[in-house]
């Protein structure tokens, strides 16, 4: 995957972390991306929980953020998604 | 389980290889006895930054074989591995049902194991500042990886150990594997070997060891001549082996056509010294491959030898086999496919019992290729650079030392 890296000054809202989420599952599991909703769940998708922590190893490089590990507790597409933000916004502050 | 004393015959039913020549055993076929080189100028973008810039590497790509899940989470080693567990069922028409699985096992040779997935960690962390590694670094770099996947892929669940006796890896396991079956602790086993060491930093490392061989520069595929008089060192390979064995009844009673038997299986440390073989040491290791065989040395009529094209070994395995044969040394033929498909290191020994099982079922004597000066040192018949047929061939050994002085040797047997 190409490695945009984001902005320093520009939080990017909900649904931009969500594509990109979902761009990185599509290509890792070799998913049509269209199959994969806010909702879905990570393990009805294919990933186990050696892929979901390679999931977040790789949104850590993109989004450059630190994700601790007391909180890698994640189900669906969303429960990635809100971690996500919630760190980068907490990083901007 | 059978009484100890009563040795169940072990025989080889399936083959497959991920070569410097070729994919599959027809291509070898054609290869290895045709006198063909897979030493070549090497493909790597660090190619400039070495001195030693040939390498006999596998053409294989994963991505025609599996899909991006399975291969991105296994190194270069583990994929050829599973490649080969596969196509090894195959090529022994084994249908893996419930019967089958608990008593099969995976006995896997592996030198660096995950060498390029461990270098690509190295790499990020020291190379580029990372502060933290991929979630997969350990599960691909360790040396079981490759057994671990094939006993996942094909629900294999009998016993899974991986060997690591740096050249003689894979001979050991093959070896080792002969003897569960033969004692009847599996019915059938999937045995070989696995190296994919063509990274930067292993090539370094063995540069500075001044073991590699100089680039013939008039034909870089004839760079490696074990046994001639203007040898320089071994050639880097890469590549995978694996053998389908099975008891003889196993085998008989599902129809599976032979491809030949292991009667005989020897290992023995020289304790000489970290990288120098001994005539003891390597002679005592086929004299400990005939015990096992209960045969004499003059039933023996090839070697496939370990024959890296050093200096020290090839005289002292030529050495060594005259003290085991003594004057039958001279009758014998002796070949170094190494001159071919380079040196696999812990995937060697089961590349080479794969084409000694081959010599054995074709009545064919693969060649030394590149032997055009002879060394005074090293006068016995080392089937110069054209195969021969010898149509009574019925023993045949493949030899295997290593550094760290573990050698290994294997007595093959055609099944008529």
């Amino acid at each position: 995957m190409t490695d945009h890296s984001v902005s320093s000054d520009k939080v990017l809202d909900i649904d931009e972390i969500s594509k990109v989420l979902a761009q990185m599952i599509a290509s890792k599991m070799e998913l049509d991306i269209d199959t994969i909703k806010a909702d879905s769940n990570l393990k009805e998708l294919g990933l186990d929980s050696l892929d979901t922590f390679d999931l977040i190893f790789n949104a850590e490089d993109y989004f450059k953020i630190k994700v601790p590990n007391d909180q890698i507790n994640i189900n669906t597409l969303q429960d990635v998604t809100a971690l996500v933000h919630r760190l980068i916004v907490a990083q901007k502050q | 389980m059978t009484d100890s004393l009563q040795r169940k015959r072990v025989v080889i039913t399936g083959l497959s290889v991920v070569s410097p020549l070729g994919n599959n055993i027809a291509d070898l076929i054609q290869q290895v006895f045709g006198g063909v080189s897979g030493i070549k100028l090497l493909d790597a973008p660090f190619v400039d930054q070495l001195d030693c810039k040939i390498a006999a590497q596998a053409q294989f790509n994963p991505a025609d074989h599996f899909s991006k899940h399975t291969y991105s989470m296994l190194d270069r080693a583990s994929q050829m591995a599973l490649y080969t567990s596969i196509e090894a069922i195959k090529n022994a028409g084994l249908i893996l049902d419930d019967a089958v699985k608990p008593r099969m096992g995976i006995y896997l040779g592996t030198g660096m194991g995950g060498a390029n997935s461990l270098e690509e960690g190295y790499v990020r962390l020291y190379r580029d500042g990372a502060s933290r590694l991929k979630p997969f670094t350990v599960l691909m770099s360790m040396n079981n990886a490759a057994a671990s996947a094939i006993a996942l892929e094909h629900q294999i669940t009998g016993p899974n150990q991986t060997f690591s006796t740096a050249c003689s890896s894979s001979a050991v396991a093959i070896g080792e594997a002969a003897r569960l079956i033969r004692h009847g602790y599996a019915d059938v086993m999937l045995a070989g070997g696995t190296e994919a060491l063509l990274t930067y930093g292993s090539i370094k490392a063995w540069e500075a060891l001044r073991t590699l061989a100089e680039e013939d520069v008039d034909d870089l595929g004839a760079s490696c001549k074990p046994f001639s008089a203007n040898r320089t060192g071994l050639v880097l390979g890469e590549g995978a082996a694996m053998l389908l064995l099975e008891s003889f009844e196993h085998a008989e009673a599902r129809g599976a056509t032979i491809y030949a038997e292991i009667v005989g299986y020897g290992t023995a440390n020289d304790s000489n010294h970290i990288t120098q073989p001994s005539v003891n040491g390597q002679a005592s290791t086929m004299q400990a491959a005939l015990a096992d065989a209960g045969l004499s040395p003059n039933d023996i009529q090839y070697i496939n030898a370990h024959g890296t094209g050093t200096q020290l070994n090839d005289i002292t395995e030529t050495n060594a086999v005259k003290k085991v044969f003594n004057g039958h040394a001279y009758k014998l033929s002796m070949s170094s496919t190494k001159s071919m498909h380079g040196h696999l290191m812990g995937a060697a020994g089961a590349l080479e019992t794969i084409i000694t099982t081959l010599a054995v079922n074709t009545n064919m004597l693969p060649p030394t290729i590149n032997l055009i000066r002879p060394d005074t040192e090293c006068d016995l018949d080392y089937v110069p650079n054209v195969s021969k047929t010898l149509p009574n061939l019925e023993y045949a050994m493949s030899n295997s030392f290593a550094f760290g002085g573990t050698g290994a040797t294997l007595i093959l047997k055609k099944v008529k």
